[in-house]
């Protein structure tokens, strides 16, 4: 199925994809797409169904139904040339975490049929640029959260993707790690490559965000650039807004 | 306000009203029951496959159960010093199985995991009293009970009604004891065991520790079996007044009137109970803290590039590609892995040793293996007759290669990276199993020199070698199959011990069934050993060696399709619940 619209290619586009676990359905249809060259912010509360639909974007999880296309190609029919083009960070994945960094880097890459020489260039430079050289041969089972959330980018930016898919990246990252990350993935979108993330963390959202979705519930509930979205007010109010949160009245809770 | 936390919890519940609607300490023991039947239904809601693996199991807990209990009941007709050996062996084992079992095979059910009561205000005993309580729902427990009931019998028969009440109060002692002595085991090493590495270590020499509890068991077994009835009669009754079989041998007291010695021995099982069920809280609390993070020791930071880091040194044949990779990955983590390099370790003592016992059972020593494992009581029948020793080598090779069962278990989510890549199946599969030989082969090579130097004759080494690598490339085979087919998800916690909930009995039926396959699939070997006679020592080791690469090589093909059909319903499976 093609995907792609006359004159303006998605560097993802995910059509109808629907999910239904044994207890739930957690991915009831979802359209959406990513524009090469945007920054794309996927928002919602817990158990929206973020992480189940990235993972189904990626060829994780498999979908009850529908198609999702990476740059016109389709992860579950070509799965090969589609994960050719895309750099993936799972949510709270375990990575191999028995190898050491530069050792992970280095399986992630020849894996990926690379090279040697240029694994251990880009897998020198990306240590050095993420602060993880010091680490040496630390185990990355015994890194810190943000350390690990560092070389997953690391392992999905070595192939040079056009796509990156990232789950949660900037979950329980330390500040200074979190600014490295804002100016990494800003600087790679800036070089042409397109970048779609899930969060809750609004400011990080707002602040590097081209275009924004808010997922509720399975659903979409709000989808355009940020200023669409946003209309004028902070994106804060409207995703509370969007997702039917309340506000507290100041009556309940009285005894706090 | 200057209460200690003592002070605080013996206060009545009414002094806590002062907070409005805080808990009521005082949580009745059978919540704790509720809950974990409650976890366990919750558990099985829309996973058929899990409440399958669940009766299955309780199946054969059940047949292990009736079986123990006829051992027990049978002994109420005969001689009654019948009844004094099973009683105190019986109790014995069970009470030291159950302080060894779930550190190296079975785990302990996790189910209530005491790191979730510990943001609750219960204090310590109340905690204690219902993680025992909640333990008593399971398999294990009611396995234990009724095999144990077995003891009613005799007692009543001899002892009448007083002699079966008091041993009822026993068997309850008794499985209270093993209860609490298996929880307070895995507590301890959980909380002892801080870091990692530390961690992984220990675990490593648990398993060496246990490695060797079947050799000397099996030593002491047959050492005994040729000293005289009686003096075997003493040990029962030593160790009938030890806490290991005192609850199991009350009955007897009662039967040859010694009502002071029956309450004697409740007495000392409950004592040793209670200083157990302390020592469970002591090491609760800890447990209850969390592994703290492995401490990061500087490493000094390497001046060569990542793919030579990656690539082991000792194994300079491996290429830069993707092939080369995932075996440099395998054999790091079967090093690496903690909870692999103590299989393997296990698997190597194994190994050894059974050659060796084949060859002592052959030489007329008497050999009595019940209760160890199907390896070891093969050797039972061994008389030098070479199709047995064939078999028995058959088994081992095929035991050897079932740690491979649920290799993707051993990677959990981590398996995700292969997805997002898209390695090949049939790559990934080959790769396994060239990791896995790295260590496996060299230790087969040794096997086959160890039964040809016991048995004093060089043709043995070919022989053996031809057979072992033939069933060695079919448990590859075969169990590659299962673990593409049949994976389960290993749980990440602190507790290295830890299994999934009602699973434990499960798992070591898919090793059973890897184990047959590969045994079914190498009998055409067994066939040609026995027609080709004495011409097999000189073929064994490029029919034998053939016919096991080729089923191997088969094997990671057909598996490897099916793996790239299913790898996300695979990575579903490995991922632990959320």
């Amino acid at each position: 199925m093609n995907v792609t619209e006359p004159g303006r290619q998605n560097a993802l586009a995910l059509r109808g994809l629907y999910k239904r676990f044994p207890t739930r359905i957690a991915v009831t249809g979802i359209d959406l797409d990513v524009p090469v060259g945007s920054f794309y912010g996927l928002l919602g509360p817990n158990g929206a169904g973020k992480t189940t639909t990235l993972s189904m974007a990626v060829g994780l999880l498999r979908p009850d139904a529908g198609v999702a296309s990476v740059l016109g190609v389709d992860v579950w029919r070509d799965p090969v040339e589609a994960k050719r083009r895309l750099g993936v960070l799972p949510d709270n994945a375990r990575l191999f975490d028995r190898l050491s960094g530069p050792e992970l880097l280095a399986y992630t890459g020849l894996l990926r049929g690379m090279d040697p020489a240029t694994v251990d260039q880009r897998a020198a430079e990306l240590l050095d640029v993420l602060a993880l050289t010091e680490a040496g041969r630390t185990l990355v089972v015994d890194y810190s959260a943000g350390m690990r959330k560092k070389i997953g980018l690391a392992c999905a930016l070595l192939h040079a993707p056009r796509l990156l898919v990232l789950d949660e990246p900037f979950e329980a990252v330390d500040p200074v790690s979190a600014a490295l990350i804002r100016d990494i993935l800003t600087r790679y979108v800036a070089g042409g490559g397109t970048v779609i993330f899930s969060s809750h963390v609004m400011a990080v959202v707002e602040g590097l965000c081209s275009h924004v979705a808010i997922l509720d519930e399975g659903a979409i509930k709000a989808v355009g650039t940020l200023e669409d979205v946003r209309g004028g007010r902070p994106l804060e109010e409207v995703f509370v807004e969007v997702v039917g949160g309340r506000t507290a009245t100041g009556e309940e809770l009285s005894w706090l | 306000m200057a209460l200690t936390q003592r002070e605080q919890r013996d206060l009545p519940p009414d002094d806590f009203a002062t907070v409005p609607g805080a808990a009521d300490p005082m949580v009745p023991l059978w919540h704790f029951a509720r809950l974990k039947l409650r976890m366990l239904g919750n558990g099985f809601r829309g996973r058929p496959a899990r409440v399958l693996s669940f009766a299955f199991g309780g199946v054969f807990g059940l047949y292990l159960a009736g079986m123990g209990f006829l051992l027990f009941a049978v002994t109420a007709v005969g001689d009654p010093q019948a009844w004094l050996l099973a009683a105190s062996f019986g109790g014995t084992a069970l009470v030291v199985g159950s302080v060894l079992l779930p550190l190296v095979w079975f785990g302990v059910d996790d189910t209530l995991d005491p790191a979730r009561f510990a943001l609750l205000p219960l204090p310590r005993w109340r905690l204690v009293s219902g993680l025992l309580m909640a333990a008593l729902l399971g398999v294990p427990a009611a396995a234990v009970l009724i095999a144990t009931a077995g003891l009613l019998i005799p007692a009543g028969a001899h002892g009448g009604g007083v002699g079966a009440v008091a041993q009822l109060l026993g068997i309850v002692a008794g499985l209270l004891l093993c209860l609490a002595l298996a929880r307070a085991v895995a507590s301890a090493f959980a909380s002892v065991l801080r870091s990692r590495r530390v961690r992984d270590l220990a675990w490593v020499l648990i398993a060496c520790v246990a490695a060797l509890l079947g050799p000397i068991q099996i030593a002491v077994v047959s050492a005994i079996s040729q000293a005289d009835w009686d003096r075997i009669a003493t040990v029962a009754r030593v160790l009938g007044w030890t806490p290991l079989s005192a609850a199991h041998t009350v009955g007897i007291e009662i039967a040859e009137g010694r009502p002071w010695a029956a309450v004697a021995k409740l007495a000392m099982t409950g004592a040793a109970l209670a200083v157990t069920l302390g020592w469970w809280g002591r090491t609760i609390e800890s447990a209850m803290a969390g592994a703290a993070a492995g401490t990061t020791t500087p490493t000094r930071v390497s001046r060569q590039g990542a793919c030579a880091e990656l690539l082991p040194r000792l194994l300079p044949w491996l290429p830069a590609t993707a092939f080369g990779a995932l075996v440099a990955r395998e054999v790091r983590y079967w090093w690496r892995d903690a909870r692999r390099r103590s299989s393997m370790i296990m698997i190597v003592v194994i190994g050894l040793f059974v050659p060796l016992l084949v060859t002592a059972g052959a030489r007329g020593i008497p050999v009595h293996g019940d209760g160890v494992g199907f390896d070891f009581s093969l050797s039972q029948a061994s008389t030098a007759s070479p199709i047995t020793v064939y078999l028995t080598m058959l088994f081992i090779a095929a035991f050897v290669t079932s740690m491979l069962t649920n290799q993707f278990g051993y990677d959990g989510t981590a398996y995700a990276t292969h997805l997002t890549i898209g390695v090949r199946g049939r790559r990934e599969l080959q790769a396994r199993a060239v990791a896995y030989s790295v260590f496996m082969v060299p230790l087969l090579v040794v096997v086959g020199a160890v039964m040809a130097a016991s048995q004093g004759s060089p043709a043995v080494a070919a022989a053996t070698w031809g057979v072992l690598f033939a069933g060695y490339g079919c448990g590859l085979a075969v169990n590659m199959f299962v673990s593409v087919l049949a994976p389960y998800a290993l749980p990440e916690t602190s507790n290295p011990f830890a299994t999934g909930s009602g699973q434990a009995t499960a798992k070591s039926m898919l090793a059973v069934v890897g184990l047959l396959g590969a045994a079914a699939v190498s009998v055409p070997v067994l066939v040609a050993a026995a027609l080709l006679g004495d011409a097999w020592p000189w073929l064994a080791l490029p029919l034998g060696a053939g016919y096991g690469v080729a089923a191997a090589t088969l094997g990671t093909y057909l598996a490897g399709d099916v793996l790239d059909r299913r790898a996300p319903e695979l990575l579903a499976t490995v991922t632990p619940n959320r």
